[in-house]
């Protein structure tokens, strides 16, 4: 057993990177057009990722978050509207429906997969849906083909976060290339991340692109400056992010692969606990995007503070579901309950998952996991 | 940045202690941009689903979609005679039952007409927040832009006379509450602490807020820049004095900075050197051929602007707005410019105006 101990958080990301990324901010910094927002670094980054997608389009702004604020505001939701969005999951898949004037509507979710269920999506479908937004969780992605066939069925928008799935594949379709548009997020800890905040919109559709490159910089068309066509948004991207980016592009494929060993790695040794009271996600299959690893434990809060007897630190994201929010009350019909939902957030738990975890660290997360079901054993 | 969080953390929190110290706020608020710093501005200081923020016509468009995005709806007023602050009289006009605030812009060199604004404000109930995304540096009897209201949004847009080397920006208040709620709002509306620590991301969410987090490179650069700021201020100072010197006279050249005094008790500090002129286009193709840098800050009035053409304005209604638009020119002015360098643009501007028959 290592004496230190193991971040959820890790410092050290891109510790490898230092020179790299000095250098990005050195160069974007003293380039002769002193272009730092939305330069030449940024359209090859979106030039990059396009093509490795096979997507037509992908536009880089501010954040994921901004990012579907920016799709939501393109296909002009608004007030009046409603979007069917999961009950369990991140902030932004209510408050960018919000912040559109719309209603934000909670669907429950999968128990296992913890994704939006496109059955209780679908019952929630009324005259006023313009869109659904299911979003990949964890390390799961949703079930895009049912709400890709749902969507069209009932002639809505199918808005995807993925904001977290960067790399995942579902059906040989990679993630954020479900939707009619999707998401990802840069923030240090995400697949891609970097050391600083972006985002990237995803799509095949090219009017769509274009409305959500115009959004991004106040509503300007890129050719007149200061002529602004519609009401936009300041949520651009910065070149010397962009330089660090392009650069960190080569390692991607290598660290995706060693995030989904680890996980499988852990799921093999977890599968024998869900008698014990955890439930562990399965090793490997199509769908899945290796973003941050979670249990379902019934004993949550005693689990992480065994884990963090052993040093190993650990992380519950949604200790509520979304409509239990106080920002989000108002929008949950009185009486209704999310019971998929409010089981995950009783017991989520996220154990540490980055590329530069070590073998030995990551046994000793997974022995550490297991021996406090042993010790349930022993004291029971 | 060495402690392993890269935006909304110790660097951005530095920097705000930093930026607090500098300007004397009690608050001083890291985030994004200016723009979002102006919408959870107007957010935080409690605007309501359709209240009416009263705007000057003359602006950056942030000016008023911030007002859209913060639910409310911008009303637009004309531009003072001389300057370009928002005309008090002109806002009078636009008060409506609906008006609940007025966003004062102070633009390129000077303060708003900010005891006209606040008088205004006072008899009719209005709650005064500030574009003071240019006016880092002015005061107005000692009292730093953004903290003589409400609360005031800064940007550190590259060009800004404190400049990141992306996109950043802050906001500035005295108020306690306004300071919480936009802390809350620009980390997805996320209660207590959750600058420079990570596990907050679980803390409830209080209100529908935005990801408009700063980052920690941009924050070190700013705080880097803090340092010299006085400094840089001192030098546009004499860069804007040296133009003045040349081109006041100038037959053709019908205002420029220091020409117009600013409103009593206010100092100025010139981030942009803008000049009105006559035949503008003409000018700004001449400087261009010459090599010579400029910006038309702002072509297009904001009621004239595509975006609000629902809104229902037409031209003639704020006609010093648009004599501005039609008139302005801003000439090349940063710390590292040379004295030989702004020498050059006048001689260019000079030869266009002696050659030109008039």
């Amino acid at each position: 057993m290592t004496a230190e101990t193991v971040p959820f958080f890790p410092p050290d990301l891109f510790e490898a990177d230092r020179e790299a990324l000095l250098e990005a901010v050195y160069t974007a910094g003293t380039a002769a057009d002193q272009k730092f927002i939305l330069g030449e670094r940024t359209a090859r980054l979106e030039r990059e990722l396009r093509a490795r997608l096979g997507a037509a389009d992908a536009v880089a702004c501010s954040s994921g978050t901004s990012g579907l604020t920016l799709i939501l505001a393109a296909l002009d939701i608004g007030p009046g509207d409603e979007v069917v969005v999961p009950a369990f999951g991140c902030a932004p898949l209510a408050s960018t429906v919000i912040s559109r004037g719309a209603r934000p509507v909670f669907a429950d979710i999968d128990p296992a997969a913890l994704t939006m269920d496109p059955a209780a999506a679908e019952e929630l479908i009324t005259p006023r849906t313009r869109a659904l937004m299911p979003a990949h969780v964890f390390s799961v992605m949703a079930d895009m083909p049912r709400f890709r066939t749902l969507a069209d069925e009932h002639r809505l928008h199918l808005v995807e976060d993925s904001a977290v799935a960067q790399g995942g594949v579902l059906r040989g379709r990679p993630a954020g290339r479900w939707g009619d548009a999707g998401v990802f997020s840069f923030v240090q800890v995400k697949t891609f991340g970097m050391p600083g905040e972006g985002g990237m919109v995803v799509t095949d559709d090219t009017a769509l692109a274009e409305r959500v490159r115009m959004l991004r910089n106040h509503g300007q068309d890129g050719r007149n400056r200061f002529v602004h066509h519609t009401v936009g948004y300041n949520s651009r991207f910065d070149e010397a992010m962009a330089a660090f980016q392009l650069h960190r592009l080569d390692g991607l494929e290598d660290r995706l692969r060693r995030r989904a060993a680890i996980a499988d790695y852990y799921s093999e040794r977890f599968a024998p606990l869900s008698e014990a009271g955890i439930t562990a996600p399965p090793a490997g299959g199509d769908g899945r995007c290796h973003y941050v690893y979670t249990l379902l434990a019934e004993e949550r809060d005693e689990l992480a503070a065994h884990l963090a007897a052993h040093g190993v630190h650990s992380h519950v994201y949604y200790p509520r579901a979304l409509p239990a929010q106080p920002a989000f009350a108002g929008h949950a019909p009185p009486g209704a309950r999310w019971p998929n939902a409010e089981d995950a957030a009783r017991r989520n738990i996220s154990i540490p998952l980055y590329a530069h975890l070590s073998d030995a660290r990551v046994e000793h997360i997974a022995d550490t996991v297991c021996s406090f079901t042993d010790r349930e054993g022993r004291t029971r | 940045m060495d402690r392993g969080k890269f935006s909304h953390g110790a660097m951005v929190a530095e920097f705000e202690r930093g930026l607090a110290r500098w300007t004397g706020a009690r608050h001083a608020v890291g985030v994004n941009s200016g723009t979002d710093a102006l919408v959870m501005l107007l957010r935080a200081a409690g605007l309501r689903p359709g209240d009416e923020v009263i705007v000057p016509a003359y602006s950056f468009i942030a000016t008023a979609t911030a007002v859209v995005h913060a639910g409310g709806v911008p009303v637009f007023a004309d531009i003072e005679e001389h300057g370009h602050g928002i005309d008090p009289r002109s806002a009078a006009a636009a008060l409506t039952p609906r008006t609940r605030m007025i966003m004062p812009v102070h633009l390129f060199d000077r303060l708003a007409d900010m005891a006209g604004v606040g008088a205004l404000a006072r008899r009719h109930g209005l709650t005064v927040v500030e574009d003071s995304a240019e006016a880092i540096g002015m005061r107005q009897d000692g009292v730093h832009a953004g903290l003589l209201g409400a609360g005031g949004a800064l940007s550190f847009f590259p060009s800004k006379t404190l400049g990141a080397i992306g996109d950043a920006g802050a906001l500035l208040t005295d108020d306690d509450t306004v300071a919480e709620r936009a802390r809350e709002l620009r980390h997805h509306g996320r209660s207590g602490r959750t600058l420079d620590d990570f596990p907050g991301i679980s803390n409830p969410t209080v209100q529908a807020g935005c990801n408009s987090k700063m980052d920690d490179l941009q924050a070190a650069v700013l705080l880097a820049k803090l340092g010299r700021l006085d400094a840089d201020i001192a030098r546009r100072a004499e860069l804007s004095a040296r133009y003045d010197a040349r081109l006041r006279d100038l037959p053709g050249v019908r205002a420029v900075p220091g020409g117009t005094p600013p409103h009593p008790g206010g100092g100025r500090v010139v981030y942009v050197h803008l000049i009105e002129v006559e035949h503008r286009d003409d000018l700004v193709a001449h400087l261009a051929a010459a090599g010579i840098g400029t910006e038309t800050y702002y072509p297009v009035p904001l009621h004239l602007q595509p975006c609000f053409a629902h809104l229902g304005y037409a031209p003639g209604d704020f006609p010093r707005a648009e004599a501005a638009c039609a008139a302005a020119v801003a000439l090349p002015l940063y710390p590292d410019l040379t004295d030989a360098q702004a020498d050059r643009v006048c001689d260019a501007i000079e030869e266009f105006y002696t050659r030109r028959p008039r």
